[in-house]
């Protein structure tokens, strides 16, 4: 915990000193329009409202994961953690997760280099493995309580199928975003409009961004259940 | 090539066309803001009564048979939760956040017009939810604004059946509403601003709301999980929070949960909370005393800086609402520390804010007699603050009424002075009327000398250990007459600080119907809001052009000039404009 504390001090220091270094300008000694800087809306402010939001997410994430660590560790009461078994279903799932990630990575190059028909199919398959993914949770909720008889007082497995579900709840999220996207995908293919074509690039990309954040944040959280 | 700007080339903006899509579902940024604000009042509303129905009981106790021990608990909760989260967040970053980022960046609208309306639309349901506890069998909850468990969840608590479920799904549902609509003033912030705008030329309002929405997005997040899991542990049974314990002679089935837990992500969203609240007033404020004042804001970049450096040190200081908890020593020694260190920062926007009005030509208007008035109550609430921050000194005092006059002040009434400062200061941008001086004067010095009548002597009381939270005291030998007597004080100077929120209420009412007709700029202010081409400005802000910045938002008093304001947009003598 101390230690944990010492690193987040360091991080805002640092975060901080790198700030400052961009806050440096003295704006009362300079008039006119400064030629770096942006004018009105610019056309990358999709990404970074998903950056932010991803940062939430991770935010999210980490402090599920604390409230994990420190209710295992019986902090502040009586340690009555019995550990989990994990179902052996959610190696395949990871499997699954990683699979999606990949073909949303292939659709996304082919779909940039503006081969829309030839990246789709992709993009609609990642989506179809990512409901296998979903199915495949539940199928591990369903594992882990029959092997040792569990319901919601275990701790252990109260918090594997919280985590697990919230993690699911975000891959829903974007399954929503994918369906439409899938749908202007084919419907959209044959247009010649330079900015409904770069929009379309834009949704693809985005969506890989999300898939890939959540195949990291389930992949930090299996290597959680299995440390513990 | 004459220059256009990416904003003004291809883009279409929302474009409103019935009364519903301009009023209602509305995607326009100033109509939002106002939605935000109206909620936000109506429902702060209800907690001013409810504030008063807690007084009225501790004033003069035996005399009102309708609050009883079970009600004065469902006040004293359903007060705290809507001032902190309904009231105050809603109407800093859903209000003023709404209408000032884009009108102070030179933009035409929220970068994400539509999440922002849904953000709008999820607050309101979750205010609905959250009133909606005032209806069902048992009533709202009574667990006090901080919810800790086990406590909260047993039967015996107020509202422990459906109270505490409506309050943490009102909660879960506000947090969706709130990163609807922080990721927009986020991105709006770095995305959309005009040409000329650097962030080093963003007033100080603007800073203290960016900051403020970046904390809100990284703390709720902990709010939000202690309010899901503490909601399975009332619901489905689960031990997250809840211990082994019995209640009312049964053992209730959970075992080794840790009540502590909850304490934690409670306040890593708590703490940061104090200053989601605080940041945009102090950014606010600077503003207002800066424009008011006719002088550059003292030491721009350090204020910058200082809002920066409070944002990052409020994540590491929040065990200091905790020190009763227990903890190991070397803890309590950490965020005693990182507690006073907060000083720091906060002691330098003191004193700018001090020296931005040394030597000013200071106009005594209704605005910065908010200004002013907040200087005061928020060094008050400061200094003891640095009292409770020490462990050994928080220890006793803690659980009394200390702790209630010190946070009131700092984050209650400080923060409520800028509120109606900024309200009065913008009033003629969004309605085009002049708020009327003289009832504006009435609610300033009722407000401000009223509520010193509250708390000043919250702290004495405190200091001779009344505690805090209770129904009523009887007769014991630690609490003097005297004790009574100031209590029943405080009573009257309640009601009567509640009366002068009438007399403010009434000023909007009346200064919207009969009040003179605003000019374009009537404060003579440099900001860009004030530069729009119509009073209230009208859908996409600028007309056909955005605005060019050539100077920061601070040239005020400029020796040489004829005019003691120079507007952002103006370009330097010798230089065409660009717009």
């Amino acid at each position: 915990m101390m230690t944990a504390m010492v690193i987040a001090m360091l991080t805002a220091i640092t975060v901080w000193w790198l700030l400052i270094q961009r806050l440096k300008d003295k704006p009362w000694m300079t008039q006119g329009v400064v030629p770096t800087s942006q004018e009105g809306l610019t056309s990358s402010a999709p990404k970074v409202a998903l950056w932010a939001f991803l940062i939430v997410v991770a935010s999210l994430f980490g402090i599920f994961a604390s409230a994990y660590t420190l209710r295992m560790q019986g902090h502040g009461g009586l340690a009555t953690w019995q550990p989990l078994q994990e179902p052996s279903v959610l190696w395949i799932n990871t499997l699954v997760l990683v699979f999606a990630s990949g073909a949303m990575q292939i659709a996304r190059n082919r779909i940039d280099q503006d081969n829309i028909a030839g990246g789709r199919g992709y993009f609609f398959g990642a989506g179809l493995l990512t409901l296998v993914f979903l199915a495949g949770q539940v199928l591990a909720w369903q594992q882990a309580q029959a092997n040792g008889n569990l319901g919601p007082s275990n701790p252990a497995f109260a918090f594997f199928v919280l985590l697990t579900a919230v993690h699911g709840l975000h891959m829903l999220g974007g399954l929503l975003v994918l369906g439409r996207t899938t749908v202007r995908l084919w419907r959209n293919a044959g247009t010649t409009n330079v900015v409904s074509r770069s929009k379309l690039r834009l949704s693809v990309e985005l969506c890989t961004t999300y898939w890939h954040w959540l195949l990291l944040v389930w992949l930090g959280l299996f290597a959680l259940l299995l440390s513990t | 090539m004459a220059y256009v700007a990416i904003a003004d080339r291809d883009h279409h903006l929302h474009d409103p066309q019935t009364f519903i899509e301009k009023y209602i579902w509305s995607q326009d940024h100033k109509v939002i803001a106002i939605q935000y604000g109206s909620v936000a009042i109506g429902v702060g509303l209800v907690a001013l009564v409810l504030s008063l129905l807690m007084r009225l009981q501790i004033g003069f106790p035996d005399t009102f048979s309708f609050i009883t021990p079970y009600n004065y608990y469902q006040f004293v909760t359903m007060h705290g939760m809507i001032m902190v989260i309904y009231l105050l967040t809603a109407l800093f970053l859903g209000g003023f956040g709404n209408y000032l980022i884009p009108l102070m960046c030179g933009a035409r609208d929220m970068v994400f017009p539509y999440m922002n309306m849904l953000s709008f639309w999820v607050y309101l349901v979750s205010v609905i939810v959250l009133l909606a506890s005032f209806f069902v069998p048992g009533g709202p909850t009574g667990a006090g604004w901080t919810l800790y468990p086990p406590q909260t969840v047993l039967e015996g608590t107020p509202g422990s059946d459906w109270g505490i479920v409506l309050m943490l799904a009102s909660l879960a549902i506000f947090i969706v509403a709130f990163t609807m609509g922080g990721l927009n003033y986020v991105t709006t912030v770095l995305q959309a601003r005009c040409r000329g705008m650097t962030l080093m030329r963003m007033p100080l309002s603007v800073w203290g709301i960016f900051v403020a929405t970046i904390l809100g997005l990284l703390a709720f997040p902990a709010l939000l999980v202690a309010a899901i899991m503490m909601l399975l542990d009332r619901l489905i049974g689960t031990s997250f929070f809840m211990p082994a314990l019995m209640s009312l002679g049964d053992i209730n089935g959970t075992e080794g949960g840790s009540p502590i837990l909850f304490q934690h992500l409670f306040w890593f969203f708590g703490h940061p909370e104090v200053y989601i609240v605080a940041l945009p007033a102090f950014g606010i404020v600077s503003d207002l005393l800066s424009t008011h004042a006719r002088k550059n804001i003292f030491g721009y970049r350090m204020m910058v800086w200082a809002i920066v450096a409070i944002g990052a040190l409020s994540f590491v200081v929040w065990a200091h609402h905790m020190y009763v908890s227990g903890m190991n020593p070397y803890f309590g020694f950490f965020f005693a520390t990182t507690t006073l260190i907060i000083a720091i920062p906060t002691a330098i926007k003191v004193y700018n804010w001090v020296l931005t009005l040394w030597r000013g030509d200071i106009q005594i208007n209704i605005p910065n007699l908010f200004a002013i008035g907040f200087i005061f109550t928020f060094v008050h609430g400061g200094l003891t603050g640095l009292f409770l921050g020490n462990v050994t000194v928080d220890l006793p005092l803690s659980d009394t009424y200390f702790v209630i006059g010190h946070f009131h002040m700092v984050m209650g009434v400080s923060p409520v002075m800028v509120l109606f400062g900024a309200i009065y200061h913008w009033f003629p941008k969004l309605t085009g009327k002049m708020p009327n001086e003289l009832l504006g004067r009435i609610h300033f010095w009722m407000t401000f000398l009223g509520t010193y009548a509250i708390y000043l002597p919250m702290h004495y009381i405190g200091i001779l250990g009344m505690p805090r939270r209770y129904y009523a005291y009887g007769t014991t030998d630690f609490i003097p007459e005297s004790a009574h007597a100031v209590n029943e004080a405080i009573t009257i100077a309640a009601i009567v600080v509640a009366t002068a929120q009438v007399i403010f209420l009434i000023n909007v009412f009346y200064s919207l119907r009969k009040g003179k007709t605003a000019p374009d700029n009537p404060w003579g202010a440099t900001t860009l809001e004030w530069q729009t081409p119509q009073t209230p400005p009208v859908h996409g802000n600028w007309g056909p052009k955005l605005p060019v910045v050539y100077r920061w938002a601070y040239d005020y008093s400029v020796p040489g000039e004829a005019k003691d304001f120079i507007p952002q947009n103006e370009p330097p003598k010798g230089h065409s404009s660009l717009a």
